[in-house]
């Protein structure tokens, strides 16, 4: 009986220090867990400074979400009668439900500002070219799926911000030509915000975009080994091409040195060394655990000490003055707030402009980039290369432009969407008639 | 028969085969895509369960001069004298509701301001306020009806006695 479990146990687990490379590398071909790794790692994609982890945090996120969201999902009601109550119950009679909620909505935030980050990453060591270019696709698509998740869970609470951030949000997809009143109609489930809105809104969010997601991240997981790891690879592969080859010191070295081109080897690592690598079992298995650890404990110390915003019951008499997106989104409203243009007689709403045309104009050059940047491929896997001079510095002032228009909608929009300056007095808004 | 007596038997009706099996093929994949036609049409709903555009307001001699927030339709009601009209609430940039403020109206949501008659003074807001059509219903109720506009300058005046 103990003999049976056991052995029942060697199945489903691995051994956290194997002894020998073999044990080690039978962990991960053998358990259903490990066998999307490779049994061998570049020490060069393991390293902190290349990658900083940040595809890692932001899959640790998305599986705290996933964990905490099904939870949620035991209290919640999507009912506009109820949805208000039941958010209310969560912070105030479940036993630890308060910090269940928060622990959603800041892993929730801390995951958007991880994947634009881990974007930003992916940019700057110039990991987009070639082969890996469909990879950046696949990551546009979860950018998307990201941020929809975040506008979907946005209107469950069905408080003030929920409401209002909903109701600009589906204005603007009417705004796009042609389709827009279709697009609202559907998205809504009707003309106004309402039962059916709840209820699309909850399904896309609890089911349809986590599923959707979960898929591609697979294939993004998928595609980075097909690729041949990371782009950092590519950064060795190149120097050790340039370097001298030392004389071999072992046996196995010098079947290298006598064989060039295609060994046994997987083909990505025919101009690696055996130094340049480490087994993944446990060095790559036992570094995602401390992401982890790292990323949920820090999600849980901010839902201990902050509690995720809830204004008033929903009501669609009155907006809240200032009524302001989340702040990942009040860029998109400082635009819309910003380009309505007057061409003699002809009104161009700002709705269309910066809600439509101009983050769609954003978002096909992200998509696109891979294929018009040319810079040279020997920049791929290194931060800063000067050859990338130009592309990094238009990928800094795009994002400084929107860090700025997040930084003035979040800290000087005041009532009346008027700029206040640090300091200077804010009149009291009513915020009943 | 065997598999390999099938392929020695020569292809005889070679086109009447060919076009059964498209059509087989084809009546499948249209099938499917009939399937796939009707459940996406599901989505856009036939029955709205939305209150009617055609509403009762109170009755006209209820509303004080000036302007009066109906909260429940998201309107104003001004009342000059004895004549009445409607203006809608809704912001025309992006649907927020506007306040009515000493002499205009202000949108919270990306500042735009309209003047008392609708029109816009500043902000975002593409078009002006919509003034909704106004009557008086059978039974005395001040009567709108949002989904007709009608141009600004319009004026109900109920019938002597009713305001
Ligand atoms: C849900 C969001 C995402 C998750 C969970 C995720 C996850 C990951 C992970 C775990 C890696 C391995 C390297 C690392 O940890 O940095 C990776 C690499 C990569 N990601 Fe993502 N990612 C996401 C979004 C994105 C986005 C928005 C983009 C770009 C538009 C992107 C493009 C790439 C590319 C091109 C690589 C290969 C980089 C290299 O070879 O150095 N990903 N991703
Ligand atoms: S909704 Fe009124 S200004 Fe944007």
């Amino acid at each position: 009986m103990g003999e049976q479990l056991a052995k029942l146990w060697r199945k489903i687990s691995w051994s956290w220090s194997p002894g020998s490379e073999r044990e080690s590398s039978e962990a991960i071909v053998r358990n259903l867990w490990l066998h999307w790794f490779p049994a061998k790692i570049t020490r060069a994609a393991m390293s902190w400074n290349y990658s900083l982890w940040l595809g890692t945090a932001a899959a640790s996120l998305f599986f705290i979400l996933t964990v905490t969201g099904v939870m949620l999902m035991f209290f919640y009601v999507p009912s506009t009668e109820r949805a208000y109550g039941s958010i209310k119950d969560l912070q105030y009679a479940v036993s630890f439900g308060r910090v269940l909620r928060n622990q959603h909505r800041w892993a929730a935030e801390g995951m958007v500002a991880v994947v634009f980050l881990h974007m930003a990453r992916v940019f700057f060591t110039g990991a987009y070219r070639g082969t890996r270019a469909a990879n950046w696709l696949v990551g546009v698509g979860l950018l998307l799926a990201t941020l929809l998740l975040s506008f979907t869970g946005y209107l469950l609470p069905w408080d003030q911000l929920a409401f209002w951030a909903v109701t600009v949000g589906t204005n603007i997809a009417r705004e796009a030509p042609v389709v827009g009143g279709t697009m609202r109609f559907l998205l809504l489930g009707g003309t106004q915000i309402d039962q059916q809105t709840l209820l699309r809104f909850y399904v896309l969010h609890v089911f349809f975009l986590p599923a959707v997601l979960w898929v591609m991240f697979a294939y993004h997981m998928w595609r980075v080994r097909k690729d041949g790891g990371l782009g950092a690879v590519e950064a060795i592969k190149a120097d050790r091409r340039m370097a001298p080859k030392p004389m071999p010191a072992t046996k196995s070295y010098s079947l290298f040195g006598l064989t060039p081109g295609t060994s046994v080897q997987v083909m990505s690592s025919t101009e690696l060394e055996a130094e340049d690598q480490v087994v993944s079992s446990p060095n790559l298995t036992r570094r995602i655990v401390l992401v982890f650890l790292i990323v949920f404990n820090a999600t849980l110390l901010a839902s201990i000490f902050f509690n995720a915003p809830l204004e008033e019951a929903a009501n669609p008499a009155v907006t809240p003055n200032p009524a302001k997106a989340p702040w990942y989104f009040v860029w998109l409203q400082e635009l819309v707030a910003s380009t309505t243009v007057h061409i003699g007689p002809l009104t161009i709403s700002g709705g269309f402009l910066g809600g439509i045309l101009l983050p769609g104009v954003l978002l096909v050059l992200l998509a696109v980039w891979p294929w018009l940047d040319r810079s040279p491929l020997s920049a791929e896997g290194r931060w800063f290369p000067s050859s990338r001079k130009t592309q990094n510095r238009v990928f800094v002032v795009a994002m400084i432009a929107i860090v700025l228009l997040i930084v003035v909608g979040v800290f000087l929009r005041g009532p009346n969407w008027r700029i206040y300056w640090p300091g200077m007095p804010r009149p009291q808004a009513p915020t009943v008639l | 028969m065997s598999a390999a007596d099938k392929k020695n038997v020569p292809p005889t009706d070679t086109e009447r085969r060919r076009v059964l099996r498209l059509l087989g093929k084809g009546s499948v994949v249209a099938a499917f895509a009939a399937q796939i036609g009707a459940a996406a049409r599901a989505f856009f709903p036939n029955v709205l369960y939305e209150p009617p555009t055609k509403f009762k307001l109170k009755r006209p001699e209820e509303y004080p001069p000036g302007f009066t927030f109906d909260a429940a339709h998201r309107l104003f009601v001004v009342r000059e004298e004895d004549a009445f009209h409607v203006i809608s609430a809704v912001c025309t940039h992006l649907g927020c509701t506007v306040q009515w403020r000493e002499n205009e109206f202000d949108c919270p949501c990306h500042g735009s301001r309209f003047r008392p008659n609708g029109s816009v003074i500043s902000g975002p807001a593409p078009r002006p306020l919509s003034w909704f059509d106004t009557r008086l219903s059978p039974d005395g109720f001040l009567e709108v009806d949002s989904a007709v506009d009608v141009a600004p300058g319009f004026r109900f005046v109920p019938p002597k006695g009713q305001a």
